[in-house]
């Protein structure tokens, strides 16, 4: 059954001092692809500056606002509609074939894949973790149980991490939020030779799932012969009709929901948060 | 010392050992320096001092200076400038230019092969470790089909002569290649010094390279454009090149700009003029690949344009050289150059590779730790010579600190034989007289969208210190006028 959802998005940067001038941009859009079409978006700003669409450097839709005129808070507010197409993951992995492991070690598929086998600062595992691949089942299950692995070892809480926190850390303290588990996944599969990348996007949270009223990170990898398949470890879930994707990238700094260069001096604030509502769609 | 005891040559010792660029192995002058060594041995010893006076002021008051960045303190330099020019014959140039124009060919193919299809690694030519393990590899590029095809516009390559009498290349240089208004420079003030010599010889012109260059720029415009608007964008006056971006934003009668006089608005560049906003259609950027745009690279730089990377991405604008040619011009990808040329243009390498052992490799590895003494070890990702260890120049407690670098990072260094740079008379000031120096070739190619272009001429840079073989400007190198001769002598 597919699911309507309408999203919003809303933010308020303060400065201490007067800008004089910014650029944001907004990675907060959800794509369209197989599993999910956008219907309708909309982005507005207290300052009234004409919204721009971009895009970032993976090609994924931005929104850009650039005030020439100074301020000292801004508010914005974007809405998305959406239909999210019921999918079943496990017909996809059925096509996962016996030789799905030599695949993975072969060298076209290592160079097709390359940039998502890269360790990156926020994605390199720093020491052996007490979970390990089992060879007699398959990619898909191993990766199941990878996020069951996390899930149960590891402690939703917020505020005992940051965005540049490492693995180190985290695998120390045993706690963090879905960014920290999200690229503790990713450095686990890349580990063992999978191409995973960061997903950032919306969590439908009506059934009580984590994710805070918040941006939602989970990870896709790569099975050969399947294709990317989405999981979501700070839930145990497959990342199936309750996640909407925004963008993917190597790990959060490829895809965080507001960069931009601020003409000011003295601190600055965002905050933001994130409102998510279902309905069924009636055929 | 027979024929050529003259006053300013009296203290000349040719070293056997090493190829003499005007001095064969019998010590007779070669033929196509005959002229020019009659001419300058009319000269006294004092005349010299003279000339060699003349020529610096002439760059001191064009302003040509550069800076050195040391340990605690940048230096502004005048580039020392030796009047005794080098001379190419006709056949001997036509072998460097067809050689790195067939290198730059190669490295564009490269580059687009590892920003698509990958066809080079998978078919295990080049292993896949020297992509997925280079810092300058742009994720942002894969797929993304830069205007004409071409990525690097613009290649310095490096040659030197070994005392085999052979050019070996010793890199490529495509990132943003620097010297070329050295280049013209040297020609302009060796003209004001001692304008006869030009009397007897005809040399190609070395003035026509910034019209060349903008021709090349204007065959990638973005696509929809007419007359495209190009610029030259650099990090500011404090660069060390920054005399360099001026020149050639001039010669090209093209803005200079920084990254501040830009911006982006609905993916379009524009620049800001006093008339209101121009749109900017191929910008020759002059900024490394991290600083070009906040938003996509290093937030915290100024350099750039916020928004630019989209800009570019969307077909808008034109970068030049593109972004992520760093990857190519890593030393380790230079090892692969004779079967990277083989693999897409199906030739032989007209111009000699210097072997290279590739300390990644463990067997390689092992012969380089054995052998330091007789190498050269560099790291793969440094430019401008800084990091470079010359094995038989290293006490015994600095080979062992070297062998330890090298084992704690193998991947980051290459070793390759201690090539002998040929040498070339050079005036030396405190003995007002000419001595043999070790000296290189800096060639410049031009590729375009259906254009190349490959400037007759180039910089030689002279290490001044005796017996000193790193000739890059920032180790204390200095510069010759080189001409290359026209085929009707």
């Amino acid at each position: 059954m597919d699911l309507d959802y309408h999203i919003r998005y809303s933010a308020t940067n303060t400065y201490e001092n007067q800008a004089a001038g910014a650029l944001w941009q907004f990675l907060i859009i959800p794509e369209s692809n197989d599993s999910q079409e956008l219907i309708s978006d909309s982005f507005t700003n207290s300052l009234k500056i004409k919204t721009e669409k971009s895009i970032n450097g993976y090609n994924f839709k931005t929104y850009r606002i650039r005030p020439t005129e100074s301020f000292e808070a801004v508010e914005f507010n974007a809405d998305f509609h959406l239909i999210k197409k019921a999918e079943n993951i496990f017909e996809k992995v059925a096509n996962a074939t016996g030789e799905e492991y030599n695949h993975l070690r072969s060298i076209g598929f290592r160079a097709e894949n390359d940039i998502f086998l890269r360790n990156t600062l926020l994605t390199t595992l720093p020491q052996e973790v007490e979970f390990k691949f089992d060879e007699s089942i398959s990619i898909f299950e191993n990766l199941q149980k990878l996020n069951a692995w996390i899930y149960e070892e590891f402690t939703f809480k917020t505020d005992v991490t940051d965005i540049d926190t490492d693995l180190n850390h985290i695998l120390e303290i045993k706690q963090g939020v879905c960014q920290d588990f999200a690229h503790l996944f990713i450095a686990i599969a890349k580990n063992f030779g999978i191409p995973s990348r960061y997903v950032s996007g919306y969590l439908h949270q009506g059934n009580g799932y984590f994710g805070d009223s918040q941006m939602h990170a989970w990870v896709e990898c790569n099975i050969p012969g399947a294709g990317w398949i989405g999981f979501d470890p700070t839930n145990n879930l497959l990342a199936v009709e309750n996640h909407i994707k925004v963008a993917h990238g190597k790990d959060y700094s490829d895809c965080p929901p507001l960069k931009g260069v601020v003409y000011s001096s003295g601190k600055n604030e965002t905050e933001y948060t994130v409102q998510v509502l279902a309905h069924q769609q009636q055929q | 010392m027979k024929e050529h005891s003259k006053p300013t040559f009296e203290s000349y010792n040719r070293d056997p050992k090493l190829y003499d660029e005007i001095f064969d192995e019998n010590d007779n002058v070669r033929n196509i320096y005959a002229t020019l060594f009659d001419l300058y041995s009319e000269h006294s010893a004092k005349d010299f001092a003279r000339l060699n006076d003349k020529a610096k002021a002439s760059f001191f008051n064009q302003g040509i200076t550069f800076q050195v960045y040391g340990d605690h303190e940048v230096k502004e330099k005048i580039f020392p400038f030796d009047l005794f020019p080098r001379i190419i014959d006709p056949q001997e140039w036509q072998v460097i230019e067809n050689g790195v124009l067939q290198r730059s060919k190669a490295l564009n193919h490269f580059l687009w092969d590892v920003y698509h299809e990958k066809n080079i690694i998978k078919e295990g030519i080049v292993p896949l470790e020297l992509i997925s393990s280079s810092a300058n590899y742009l994720d942002q590029m894969n797929g993304f089909d830069p205007p004409g095809g071409i990525y690097n516009h613009i290649s310095g390559t490096d040659l030197i002569k070994h005392s085999d009498g052979q050019y070996y290349v010793l890199e490529d240089n495509i990132r943003c290649p620097s010297g070329v208004s050295y280049v013209i420079c040297n020609r302009t003030a060796l003209k004001r010094a001692l304008f006869g010599v030009f009397n007897h010889y005809k040399t190609h012109t070395v003035t026509n390279y910034a019209e060349n260059l903008l021709e090349i720029l204007e065959t990638v415009k973005p696509k929809g454009v007419d007359i495209p608007n190009c610029v030259v964008i650099t990090p500011g006056i404090y660069n060390s090149a920054y005399y360099e971006h001026s020149y050639l934003a001039k010669a090209m009668g093209v803005e200079l700009v920084e990254g501040r006089d830009l911006f982006v608005e609905n993916d379009f560049v524009y620049m800001k003029t006093i008339t209101g906003p121009e749109k900017v259609d191929v910008i020759y950027r002059r900024i490394d690949d991290q600083f070009l745009d906040p938003l996509e690279f290093k937030p915290d730089s100024a350099l750039g344009v916020p928004g630019l990377m989209a800009a570019y991405k969307q077909g808008n604008v034109c970068l030049v050289n593109a972004p992520g040619t760093g990857v190519a011009d890593d030393k380790a990808i230079y090892t692969y150059m004779p079967e990277i040329i083989k693999y897409y243009l199906d030739e032989e390498p007209i111009l000699n590779n210097v072997p290279t052992y590739h300390c990644s490799r463990p067997d390689e590895l092992k012969y380089v730790l054995e052998n330091i003494s007789e190498l050269v070890i560099k790291p793969v990702d440094e430019a401008g010579g800084y990091g470079i260890s010359i094995g038989n120049r290293l006490t015994k407690e600095e080979i062992e600190e070297v062998k330890e670098t090298v084992k704690a990072s193998p991947r980051k260094y290459i070793a390759q034989p201690i090539m002998s740079l040929s040498v070339h008379p050079t005036y030396i000031e405190e003995n007002e007289s000419f001595e043999p120096r070790h000296v290189d070739l800096r060639t410049f190619t031009l590729l375009g969208d259906q254009k190349e272009f490959v400037l007759k001429g180039g910089l030689t840079r002279v290490a001044l210190r005796k017996g000193n073989l790193i000739v890059n400007s920032s180790q204390g190198g200095g510069s010759k006028d080189t001409w290359v001769l026209k085929n009707n002598q």
